[in-house]
């Protein structure tokens, strides 16, 4: 068992040639100087002279009917320079485009401002640009709208009852956008013979992923030049740049789009915003800068939102424990419009997680509702997911009395089967599922704890382990599948490596930096490959006129496909970098290396040239071999040739009060594999900072609607609980390193992996705890209150 | 004096710099530092007093300036992010975040810095759980802040070890 902090460090996979010890090593981090230093440049930083604020005014309500809008008051506010209402908006623009449309869904036509009607809270109505946010806030104040309310519907389930009203009627018939079906097998005729099937709803709570940054755009615009500049805080610059020219009817070449530093993304930064097309048609308007920066109440109706999704399952078991059919079945929540990722996806791609189920069936029902769009969030599907069926495994273990960890043992894919495609068509290429549950169940003590007697402790308390086993697609399976669901962007990931005089080499890319440490892995994977010091590096990142045009940071997808890219990149230069320094020292090319700020002798180390003269050879093109162009620089793309698989087990210890609900996470172990890893402090961080944060969606965080008004309840950070320090319970992380074949360098991906499990095995640990009471939970968030009403049902 | 703009006169020494200024009544402090004083390490996050994101020391003490308004610094000290670094180099708190991981996006970071600036001026040891507990008030969505609690554990030894050192001489 290995730890991940206690790690070997030094070269792991791959040809030992075109290694350093910088891949696998705790360098520290580029990005780190910078945000200590109060150094970082967040959007809301960059202040132009001469800026004017923007400030959006919302719809109210759920649904409502635009009857008119009076600006004239406002207009006459001293500071107020320029107000757009939705006819502007709809003369001068066309809708917001989606990236990842829901597969075979209609367009619902989405305009910056709402036209006729408002299909939820928070929906920009108007927009007012002014000398100071103040003011552009007090003259929204002054603008009278007059509102129509129409029957709204908030509830998923409810949202598809005949007499819903239904909110896109131009385009559909009910709330049901579109539903999908994946299939294999015959799953229906196998639930037929099994002996035994269980069978579940299961519901999963609204959340936010809640950036400590919230949404910001500053724009300019020279129309002499035709330039547009927009600094955003976006984890996909080059992406935003496509879909404000398809709004604004510009040409792709006129627009800049930079995000720096990015206080945080989880999903919620993908793409274009309503607020992003308005700051930019007052720009353009006004000749002027115009800044916006959304506020935290905004954030809470205005940003996407995520998960929410009722979940029907079925599982088909022999009566020894082995699985032969599973199905699933849920609806999941739009919102009121189709942002640009829409509902989650990957649900259906690993809905039978970790098992081995050659009979399954999968639909997902994509629903309407009066409520904030849905959007990507860390994730995206696969928490939702792994609830149901880690919860329905569970109950199919007492069912059949088994232990529930051999039940899973028995039924998961194993090594020798991969790669192996599952019922909804993902190729899961390699790892070791088992031994991850086995180590899960060692370090929280597992068999100690099924021999007990079972019983209160002494304090009172009922101590349950619950474990939940995953599978996460991180990356996509290649361009092709993405064409095949209408998503408009690519698989790969892109580069540029350029040398330069002082010995150093340039790295541009599209990626901006949002804390995935994708600055300082990128520099050590090219440290490696090259041969140069980590610290001749230097990174530029999110501009999109600095950087080759590519796909950007989500979906885990960031180092499976760039890792491939600076390989190529940094081979072309190290390989140009050779021949022009075995000129200059009149030697063999197969006799020298690349040695942090020298290209050197292997054998005699004092024969050497420094790289910046090597580097000044090729930039001024003088003293180059005669068959060498001048110019040292490389640009590479990389598609990998299918999604990585990560992979692991949970296990929660968590103690519980009979009598109040009340209960303690005690000890969360995670058993975890992702490959082979860059930066083991990097990924460490990463899978911890994603567990809080499914922690927090399972056991605090829930937006919550009343039904009645259709409003959101408790939109402030005052009443939505994200985790603090003094929340978060004690998390113990452990480690797999299995190399994946379809990635460079083994890699999978991680960023996301600590949202999926936490709910699952918190739960299956709580009716663990309190199996003697018969209490199976089927909802999140769980909270004490949850816990106590379920044990008042069963006494009941 | 723009009728929808009241304004007040201020003097405050910011970082050890006498600032005089005229600042809108309602202008908080955390805009103040950004929007005049060009100091934007002080980040806002929720302008609720939840998120602390905005924490910088007045008179010493840890506050959250978007819950000040500017012309209540009037006559006092503050002290923020930008002031921390020593002779161009990381001070021993932002060396022991460095050296944790204690940071990711890092827009967190200035608020937890100064917070921690605070604990370390008691001079005192703490418990990792009596750290969560002091911390609590500054929200970090990216790291668990598992190594946020391990940098300033660290920073805060360090501290009471030098001064224990100091008052032994």
């Amino acid at each position: 068992m290995t730890h991940i902090l206690e790690r070997p460090t030094g070269p792991l996979g791959g040809s030992h040639d075109d290694r350093t010890d910088a891949i696998g090593s705790n360098v520290p981090r580029k990005e780190d100087d910078r945000l200590l230093r109060g150094d970082g440049r967040f959007t809301d930083d960059v202040e132009p002279p001469h800026v004017l604020h923007m400030a959006v005014g919302r719809c109210p309500f759920p649904h409502a009917q635009i009857l008119g809008i009076d600006t004239s008051a406002a207009l006459e506010v001293e500071g107020v320079k320029h107000i757009l209402i939705g006819s502007d908006v709809r003369a001068a623009t066309e809708p917001l485009t989606v990236l990842r449309p829901v597969p075979g869904a209609p367009d619902l036509h989405y305009y910056a401002l709402a036209q006729d009607v408002a299909t939820y809270e928070g929906q920009p109505v108007v927009s007012v640009v002014a000398t100071s946010r103040h003011i552009a806030e007090d003259a929204l104040e002054l603008i009278d709208i007059d509102y129509e309310p129409l029957p709204h519907v908030v509830d998923v389930i409810a949202a598809l009852e005949p007499d819903a009203p239904v909110i896109h009627p131009h385009v559909l018939g009910s709330n049901l956008l579109v539903s999908n079906r994946d299939e294999s097998g015959d799953p229906e005729a196998r639930m037929a013979e099994a002996d035994v099937v269980v069978a579940g709803r299961f519901r999963i709570n609204r959340v936010t992923g809640l950036p400590m940054e919230t949404r910001g755009i500053v724009v300019e615009w020279r129309p002499g030049a035709r330039e547009l500049t927009v600094h955003t805080s976006t984890q996909v610059p080059h992406l935003v740049r496509k879909q404000l020219a398809e709004s604004l009817r510009l040409d792709e070449g006129e627009i800049r789009a930079v995000a720096s530093d990015v206080g945080g993304g989880f999903g919620l930064k993908l793409g274009i915003y309503p607020e992003d097309v308005l700051a930019c048609l007052h720009a353009m308007a006004l000749r002027r800068p115009v800044k916006w920066t959304e506020d935290r109440s905004e954030h809470f109706r205005a940003t996407t939102h995520a998960r929410e999704a009722v979940h029907d399952f079925r599982i088909g078991a022999t009566a020894d424990g082995r699985m032969t059919a599973m199905t699933n079945v849920y609806a999941t929540d739009l919102g009121g419009w189709n942002s640009s990722f829409g509902s989650a996806q990957l649900s259906s791609v690993v809905f039978n997680g970790p098992y081995k189920i050659e009979d399954g069936s999968v639909e997902r029902r994509v629903i309407v509702t009066n409520k904030t769009p849905i959007g990507a969030y860390r994730g995206y599907g696969q928490p939702e997911v792994n609830f149901a069926y880690e919860r329905l495994v569970d109950q199919l273990a007492r069912r059949l009395d088994m232990d529930p960890l051999e039940l899973r043992a028995m039924n998961m894919v194993r090594p020798t089967d991969m790669p192996w495609r599952n019922p909804s068509g993902a190729v899961y290429d390699s790892g070791d599922y088992e031994l991850c549950l086995r180590m899960a169940g060692d370090a929280v003590g597992y068999d100690e704890h099924r021999k007990a007697v079972r019983g209160p402790r002494p304090d009172g308390r009922y101590v349950g382990i619950g474990l939940s086993s995953f599978v996460e697609r991180t990356g996509y399976a290649s361009s092709r599948f993405l064409a095949r669901r209408g998503s408009q962007f690519g698989a790969h990931e892109s580069v540029t490596l350029r040398a330069n005089r002082s010995g150093g080499v340039d790295l541009y890319t599209g990626v901006s930096t949002m804390g995935q440490s994708s600055e300082t892995a990128f520099a050590q994977v090219t440290s490696s490959v090259l041969g140069i010091a980590y610290d001749k590096v230097s990174v530029h990142a999110g501009d999109t006129a600095a950087s080759p045009l590519n796909t950007g940071a989500f979906a885990s997808r960031t180092m499976i496909a760039a890792a491939g890219a600076l390989k190529d990149a940094a081979t072309q230069l190290r390989d140009k970098t050779l021949r022009l320094a075995a000129w200059r020292l009149e030697t063999e090319v197969g006799t020298l290396e690349v040695a942090g700020d020298r290209v050197q002798h292997r054998s005699d180390p004092d024969r050497y040239v420094l790289l910046s003269e090597v580097f000044s050879m090729a930039i001024l093109g003088q003293g180059l071999p005669p068959d060498e162009e001048p110019g040292l620089e490389a640009t590479a793309h990389f598609e990998p040739p299918d999604a990585a698989y990560s992979f692991g087990t949970a296990a929660a210890v968590v103690s519980v009060d009979p009598n109040t609900g009340d209960f303690d996470v005690e000890r969360f172990v995670l058993v975890h594999d992702c490959g082979t890893v860059v930066n083991p402090k990097v990924v460490d961080g990463q899978v911890r900072g994603a567990l809080v944060q499914g922690l927090g969606a399972a056991l605090s965080e829930e937006l919550r609607y009343d039904a009645d008004s259709g409003q959101l309840v408790n939109g402030t950070m005052m009443d939505y609980f994200a985790p603090s320090a003094a929340d978060v319970p004690p998390i113990e992380l452990l480690h797999t390193e299995v190399p994946s074949p379809v990635t460079t360098f083994g890699v999978r991906g991680v960023g996301e992996v600590g949202t999926i499990p936490p709910g699952a095995a918190v739960a299956n640990a709580i009716c663990d705890a309190l199996a003697d009471f018969g209490v199976e939970l089927s909802t999140l968030p769980i909270t004490p209150e949850s816990v106590w009403k379920a044990l008042r049902e069963q006494r009941a | 004096m723009s009728a929808l703009e009241p304004e007040v006169d201020i003097t405050v020494t910011v970082n050890g710099e006498i600032v005089t200024a005229r600042a809108p009544a309602r202008l908080h402090a955390a805009d103040f530092l950004r929007q005049r004083l060009g100091l934007t390490g002080t980040h806002i996050g929720c302008e609720q007093g939840v998120c602390g994101m905005c924490t910088v020391l007045v008179d010493g003490e840890a506050v959250k300036s978007c819950l000040m308004l500017a012309v209540q610094l009037d006559g006092r000290q503050v002290q923020t992010v930008e002031s921390l670094a020593e002779d161009d180099r990381l001070n021993p708190l932002q060396q022991a975040f460095k050296d944790e991981h204690a940071l990711q996006c890092g827009f967190c970071t200035p608020g937890f810095l100064m917070t921690a600036t605070a604990l370390a001026r008691r001079g005192e040891r703490l418990s990792r759980n009596e750290i969560r507990e002091e911390i609590a008030g500054v929200l970090c969505r990216c790291t668990g802040y598992d190594n946020i609690v391990k940098a300033i554990e660290k920073h805060l030894e360090e501290t009471a070890d030098a001064d224990a050192a100091r008052v032994a001489r």
